[in-house]
């Protein structure tokens, strides 16, 4: 039985590490993969979301509600930057770097003045529900009632029994939703073959009557609202704070880079799964910290072997067969 | 055009990859460098406050020639600064006591960062990583340098001779931290950070620092630095070798840093993980892209005029509102002036002077 617990543990971690790696990425997978522009203020988005949940939820909104209102709050605060800010610097990609950082910077400090080092931190929903794995209990899903029974005897768990919270199998689930969303959203909506057209060639776009400004400010749109949905689901299970997505951008970043910009959903998922299993077992063997060199270490000799990231190698390989 | 003997050798410094030529650019040089010699005893200037400053000339120098020059962002140069801040407080802490002076300290504060940067630019370049990637991987970098340092505070594991690299306190002892001292035995000449002779001692050097790499960069490897930022396929095929070039500008610009690095050590007497933080490297990057990336007196004049600013923010009054600033003059200015606010001052100065006067800006025109 032990081995199993380990091996369920092992796996539960990977979902965990796979979902927070597609969630903190996806949006910004989005804006790179369509428009090329590297958005350093996707962390700032990420917050954004985080406090529309968070003052949604104070009022009484359920969380899910919440979180559907991140998404809306920070897709419209996407677009105002990219109207205001953001189209002056298509095609200039160190520059739109740079700029960008500069609105983060802003961002967190402005939410820093305004609202204060920390918001009161929400509840995580589901929390009550737990999957036990090993010992005698084998594998079960209990309430509260079933948990607080195994507890009775001695005030912890029986031996071997390893308990594991079942929201992050939500935000799993969720992150799959999102994905399995923006591949249809591409793939079959008017919105998505224009979009596609638009990055494929944006002069000959334009010449068949496509508004790619609009367009491009939708994109930046989707990409921002993808990253305040991701924020309000982090909100649910981390202190809350100003400068909350600064721990999410530099790893988002990896995952991205590595997926490359030729196919947005198949290069995050490739991308993810890869170095979500590099950092499992890394963290696992060694520390959290060997978990994150090693991510990056991997996703170094990805980009060595191929420098377009793993979507881009895909379509060089479907080109030369063709 | 080309001179021979020392004076082509000067004739460097005036070229035209550089902002400002001619007489009444070099007049107002010697003007501005005197004024800067009296600044501590007849300006009113208060050496602990203004030598920072100089610090921040030197990276941005650094920065503005790999990325200004050459085209290639680093978000975290940084890195090499507090790498260089490191190893001269280390070699600092445990030569102090036998040698007297930190001579070593500045030749490892210089050396290491350039060595790691040769280790990292030889993976990076030669790999042809795209610019972007690039600066990304430099900023991860940095901060997994600040993540490493944080979890150093265990002194039984983490201590280099009489050295304790200290965790998120810095390096250990503080008191032991000596001064930049030069000279042998009993004749060593001490520079107390926070006093007018260390502010002579850092101006001197930035400089020479200016003036050397303003020979650098108008010489043909200077004209190489820019052929590879306008069009690295163009420069291949010239028969150059890009990455070497990128590479070699790289390890430049690491020296550098590392310099800036052992200096602050020296001035403050410490170094702690926060030299590799997400501030510090924003903070440099705003120095260069407002003053003017593309030449490297707006760059340094940039460093030393935002750094007034912010000191001055973050003394009167409200102290939370001096980042929102910076970042609001970054933006502004990428969007206004995105050549930086020096180089812009420049170009109109140019335009009032004529050809013959103050600042000539033909680079564009000389290059390939």
């Amino acid at each position: 039985m032990e081995i199993f617990t380990e091996i369920f543990g092992f796996f539960f971690q990977y979902l965990d590490g796979v979902a927070f790696l597609i969630l903190a990425a996806i949006g910004l997978a989005i804006i790179f993969g369509m428009m090329g522009v590297i958005n350093m203020a996707h962390g700032e988005l990420m917050m954004i979301g985080a406090y529309v949940t968070a003052f949604s939820m104070y009022a009484g909104i359920p969380w899910p509600i919440a979180i559907v209102l991140a998404g809306i709050g920070a897709g419209i605060a996407g677009m105002i930057l990219e109207r205001l800010i953001i189209r002056h610097f298509y095609k200039q990609l160190l520059s739109s770097l740079v700029v960008t950082w500069g609105i983060s910077m802003i961002v967190s400090q402005l939410f820093l003045v305004i609202f204060g080092p920390t918001m009161e931190s929400l509840p995580t929903p589901f929390s009550e529900i737990k999957i036990l794995v090993g010992g005698d209990v084998g594998f079960s899903v209990v309430g509260p009632e079933g948990f607080a029974a195994l507890k009775a005897a001695t005030g912890r768990l029986p031996e071997g029994v390893e308990s594991f919270g079942i929201y992050r199998l939500v935000m799993f689930a969720i992150a799959a939703l999102l994905i399995a969303g923006i591949w249809a959203l591409m793939r079959f909506t008017e919105y998505g073959t224009r979009a596609r057209a638009t990055m494929d060639n944006p002069a000959m776009a334009n010449a068949l009557g496509i508004n790619t400004a609009r367009i491009y400010a939708l994109t930046f749109g989707v990409g921002s609202a993808l990253a305040g949905i991701a924020g309000g689901i982090f909100a649910l299970t981390s202190a809350i704070t100003p400068f909350f997505g600064a721990a999410y951008t530099a790893k988002a970043f990896i995952v991205v880079v590595v997926g490359g910009g030729a196919g947005v959903v198949n290069g995050l998922v490739a991308s993810v799964a890869s170095l979500g299993g590099v950092q499992t077992i890394f963290s696992n063997m060694f520390s959290v910290y060997i978990g994150f060199v090693g991510m990056i270490a991997a996703a170094f000799l990805i980009l060595l072997l191929m420098p377009t990231g793993i979507s881009g190698y895909l379509e060089n390989l479907r080109d030369r067969r063709k | 055009m080309k001179r021979s003997g020392i004076f082509g050798i000067l004739g460097l410094l005036n070229g035209p990859q550089t902002m400002g030529r001619g007489w009444v650019f070099w007049i107002g040089f010697v003007v501005f460098v005197v004024l800067a010699y009296l600044g501590p005893t007849h300006l009113g200037l208060k050496p602990y406050k203004i030598n920072e400053f100089l610090i921040s000339g030197f990276l941005a120098a650094s920065l503005s020639i790999l990325w200004g020059y050459c085209g290639i962002l680093s978000l975290g140069q940084v890195a090499f600064f507090g790498i260089g801040g490191y190893v001269w407080g280390v070699i600092g802490i445990n030569l102090w006591d036998s040698t007297g002076n930190t001579h070593l300290a500045f030749l490892g504060g210089i050396l290491a960062p350039t060595a790691f940067a040769a280790i990292v630019g030889a993976a990076m370049f030669l790999a042809r990583l795209k610019g972007v990637y690039i600066a990304i991987l430099m900023l991860v970098l940095s901060l997994l340098l600040e993540t490493f340092m944080l979890q150093t505070a265990d002194p039984e594991v983490y201590s280099i001779g009489k050295a304790v690299l200290g965790g998120s306190n810095g390096l250990r002892p503080a008191s032991d931290i000596p001064n930049a001292a030069f000279g042998w035995g009993e004749s060593v000449v001490d520079f107390n950070g926070r006093r007018a002779e260390f502010y002579y001692f850092a101006l001197t050097l930035l400089i020479l620092t200016y003036l050397g790499l303003r020979m650098l960069l108008n010489s043909s490897f200077g004209y190489l630095l820019v052929a590879v930022r306008e069009d690295p396929d163009r420069t291949e095929t010239f028969g150059y070798d890009v990455r070497l070039i990128q590479l070699a500008v790289f390890c430049i610009a690491a020296a550098i840093a590392g310099l800036a690095g052992s200096l602050d050590t020296a001035r403050i007497n410490r170094v702690d993980p926060e030299v590799f933080g997400v501030s510090a490297n924003i903070m440099v990057v705003i120095w260069v892209a407002v003053g003017g990336r593309k030449d490297l007196t707006a760059a340094i004049l940039g460093a030393i005029s935002l750094e007034w600013l912010f000191l001055w923010l973050t003394t009167s009054g409200n102290p939370e509102y001096a980042t929102i600033v910076m970042g609001a003059i970054l933006v502004g200015v990428m969007l206004i002036a995105p050549e930086g606010i020096f180089v812009f001052i420049g170009e109109r100065l140019r335009v009032l002077f004529g050809k013959s006067g103050l600042f000539s800006v033909e680079r564009k025109d000389s290059v390939i």
